[in-house]
Parts: C-alpha cells; structure tokens; sequence
C-alpha cells in the first residue's frame, strides 16, 4: 500500500538465520521487508520459528546471520523507537496500570508529566482509563494485554511488534481485540509486525501476511490482503475474506508436508 | 476476629488449666508458680523488668537491622558475582552446621562484654533466613519479565530496582519474620554469657535466688516483646507488599 514512500523501510531483515548453542537450527535464511505504517504478520504453526524472528528484529536475541535494520539502522540491541507486546501481558504486579505504562518513560528517565498525559490518552483509547489507579490482578486478561499494548505505544514507536499477542484469550475476547487493535493503529499508524498462528487473525489484521514453514523456519509464501479498511468483524463473513484464508491454509498445510 | 478468638480460646483453656492444677496440687511456686502468680510478679517487680527489658529490645532490634542489611547485601553479592556464589554459598550453608549458641562464649573472648558481641551473636543467629530466601526471590523471577524490562531499555541496575528487588520483597519479609524471632534468641543466649542487664541476665540471676515466679515473669515478658516485633513486622509487611498476600516463610534457620 504505501511501499513507494522515499526513506528506507521500516523493517528489513536480509538472509537472517538462527542456531541456538544447542544446535538447533530455529530460523533459516529469512528475508523480507515492512514498509513505513504497515501492517505485516508473520504466520505460520507453532515452533516455526516467528516468535524468534520477532525477539530478532526487537533486538532481544542476536542472529546468527545475515543482518536486521529498522529505519535504515542496524539492529544491536532494544531501541526505544520499537514497541513490543508480549505473549503474555508482562505487567508488574505492584504498579498501578498507569505507572506499568509509564515504565518505558522511567527506564529512560524522561520527564513523567508530559508523558503522563499521552499514557492517560492510551488507556482512554484502550478503553482502560478506569483502571489508571488499580493493579494489574484487579484486571481480566484482555484489560490486561490492552494496557500492556498502551505501555507499547506510550514513547510513540514507529515500529510495534507484537508476538502472539491475543493468543491467551478466549475467542470473543480476542475478535474484539483484534478489532480494538485496527482501530488503534489507525489512530497512531505505526508500522506493525504481528506474529500469530490463526489464519483468520492474519488476514483480518494485515495488508500482507508472510507465511513461514516450520523447522528450520523459512518465509514460504507472501500474500498481500486486499482488503478494504476501515475493516469491521462482518467482513470475516465475506467470500473474498474466506478466499484468502483458504489460500493460506492450503500454503501452511503443503509446508507441513515433507 | 475469630480468626483471633480460636486461639486465644485454647490459650485461655491452657492457662486456666494450668492454674487449676497447681493449686488442687499445692505445687510449691519454686517449682512451678501459677499463671496467676506470675502475672502478679509482673505488674508488682514491672519497674525492675522493664530496666532489663530496654536493653534487650533495642540489642534484639539492632542485632536485627544487622542481619538485614548483611544478609541483604550478602545476597546481593551471591546473585551478581559468579566467584562469589561458586566460592562462598556453600561454605556459608555448610557454616550454619556451626551451633553458633555455642560460639558465644567465644566472642565475649574476642569482643569484650559489651553489646558488640552480643550484636554478632545475634547477626549470627539471624542472617542466615535472609540471605537464602533474597537469594530466591532475587532469582526467581519470571524471565518473561526481565526480557520485558530489557525491551523497554531497563539497564542492569534499573533491572534490579525495578524487576528483581521488588519481585524479592515477599520472600525477604518471610526471611525477616525468621530472622526477628532468632534475634531474639541470639541476643538473650549473649545475655546468659556475659551481661549485667537485660532479660537473659534477669533470668540467670533470678535462677542463682531460686526466685522462679521472678525467672517466669522475665519470659513472660520476654515472649511479649518478640510477639510484638513479630506483630509489628506483619504490619510492615501488609503495608509494603501491598499486591499480594503476606508469604509464608520459606526457609528455616539453625539457631
């Protein structure tokens, strides 16, 4: 969609591979790129390596190979122009919601007013505001992953990158998430990379999924969605909806033949 | 509150049995006074306790404090110093075999009769429940959570303030609550050896005078002050790790 943009791209992962000290080989030759204010997810089974990719391009875990760059630099380590939603929301249980999303402002001792304002705005947003002042244990688990998806967004990412992040919640949960998510990112349009195993997730998200095999994992297929937005939860209903993700379960399923 | 009431029920129960038997008996007070006659013992010698009691509640707080502040920078060291934990943990676990009641003696040897080594014997006694459950607390936190800590920037340092630290609290407050209760027992043992006040020193005058209503008043008393510094940690603990209810203790130590 907007990859003629001048610039360099937001993501670009060029012949990246990893073998953890065990010898397991967990990502083999990846090579692909995000462009500026796209939404981009990694698909592919359990054990295909996404999740290392992800915690690769976050600056989390080292390649073994090839090389990452996020806006035209080099990927050493975490930076705080990159957001990142875990698995699980990871939130610490003795802060308040709102100081858990002001953490990322504490860790590089910004100033906390001005900030407090756009963590507050975040949570508005996320439908969370009420919860400022409580604990996390006071919350379900979809409060949970959206306060920890404010926390992402509060020092403005250009990049968020979000592993599984709806994979721990139960299926009517994780439609409205999903759909909450879009419309977030609407608002604040950063780039988007999203790991997931659900194929209707995928394609409900993004303007272009990348399919990887599992082991060693590798990109096997990319599809662009074509999809109109703004996107609501009865388009999953449309043909031309259900075409794309019979496609992508056909291209999963061939990769999990040998 | 009945919470409180089932306890203090069967104490009631104790005690007024206690009371019946040695006066159906005509147990002579020498062997074993009544709960009443020594509660009189108490409210009629009190100034003469509480001279004594001063000086073993503020050496049982500070011999406390001690171990505190060792047995938290000993952990400190131990988790961040790979030579250290490979070199000095297990010499330390292997130490506490020592009875260290027994060392007591020594350090009046090497100290003098003064509160310093009364204070070690104390830190001796009461470290050790610190260093092992910061240890664990220090160490067992979720590695989901720190790797959060390190994609939001959090160096080294604000890792341990605040991930692992905060993460420890329960467990370093479940060390505390062993540990003040061996303070105790640390500082009235050094009383036994060498003082001239303090309830340790009461009691081992009042046995040399046969004054056994006197000796079970000054535990009587002595019990009451560790229940309230036991008390007042718990309340400490309430208002400090307020996410959570209060952790059970989970390592023990050898007095």
């Amino acid at each position: 969609m907007s990859r003629s943009r001048p610039g360099p791209d937001s993501v670009e992962v060029e012949g990246v591979g990893k073998t953890y000290a065990s010898g397991v080989q967990a990502v083999r030759d990846v090579s692909f790129r995000v462009s500026p204010g796209e939404f981009v997810s990694l698909l592919g089974p359990s054990g295909c390596g996404k999740s290392t990719l992800l915690m690769m391009v976050a600056g989390l875990l080292p390649p073994s190979r090839g090389g990452i760059r996020v806006d035209g630099r080099a990927v050493t380590g975490p930076r705080p122009d990159v957001g990142v939603v875990f698995q699980s929301p990871v939130l610490l249980p003795w802060r308040t919601v709102l100081d858990n999303v002001l953490l990322p402002v504490e860790m590089l001792r910004l100033p906390r007013g001005q900030h407090e304002e756009r963590a507050r705005a975040l949570l508005a947003m996320a439908g969370v505001e009420e919860f400022a002042g409580r604990l996390p244990h006071e919350l379900s688990g979809g409060m949970k992953q959206r306060v920890s998806l404010c926390r992402a967004l509060v020092l403005q990412p250009r990049l968020l990158l979000m592993d599984e992040p709806f994979s721990a919640l139960d299926a009517l949960t994780r439609d409205r998430m999903a759909l909450e998510l879009l419309r977030i990112w609407e608002q604040v349009r950063p780039t988007v990379l999203f790991v997931t195993h659900a194929i209707r997730e995928a394609v409900f998200l993004s303007d272009r999924v990348l399919v990887m095999s599992p082991r060693p994992g590798t990109i096997a297929l990319e599809t662009e969605v074509k999809l109109p937005r703004p996107r609501s939860l009865e388009l999953q209903e449309s043909e031309e909806f259900n075409r794309y993700a019979g496609a992508l379960r056909r291209a999963i399923e061939a990769g999990d033949r040998p | 509150m009945s919470r409180l009431a089932w306890p203090l029920g069967a104490a009631a129960l104790v005690l007024a049995a206690w009371e019946a038997v040695v006066r159906t008996l005509g147990v002579l007070p020498v062997v074993m006074p009544a709960p009443s006659a020594i509660l009189a013992v108490v409210a009629g010698r009190w100034p003469l306790l509480l001279e004594h009691l001063w000086p073993t509640f503020y050496q049982t707080v500070l011999g406390f404090l001690l171990s505190v502040v060792g047995g938290v920078a000993i952990a400190v060291l131990l988790v961040y110093s790979e030579p250290i934990r490979r070199g000095v943990l297990p010499l330390l676990v292997t130490s506490q075999i020592v009875p260290k009641v027994a060392v007591a003696p020594l350090l009046v040897v090497w100290f003098g009769i003064g509160d310093l080594s009364r204070l070690l014997l104390a830190f001796l006694i009461a470290f050790f429940p610190i260093v092992i459950n910061t240890v664990v607390g220090l160490t067992s936190v979720d590695e989901d959570l720190i790797r959060m800590a390190r994609a939001f920037m959090g160096s080294r340092a604000q890792i341990f303030t605040k991930v692992r630290l905060p993460h420890a609290l329960p467990l370093i407050f479940g060390g505390m609550k062993i540990s003040i209760t061996l303070a105790v027992i640390g500082i009235v043992v050094a009383e036994f050896v060498a003082a001239q006040r303090g309830l340790g020193y009461l009691i081992v005058m009042a046995n040399g005078l046969l004054d056994t209503p006197l000796m079970m008043a000054a535990i009587a008393v002595l019990s009451a002050m560790g229940l309230a510094l036991y008390g007042l940690l718990a309340a400490v603990e309430r208002a400090v790790v307020y996410w959570q209810p209060p952790a059970e203790t989970t390592a023990g130590g050898t007095p």
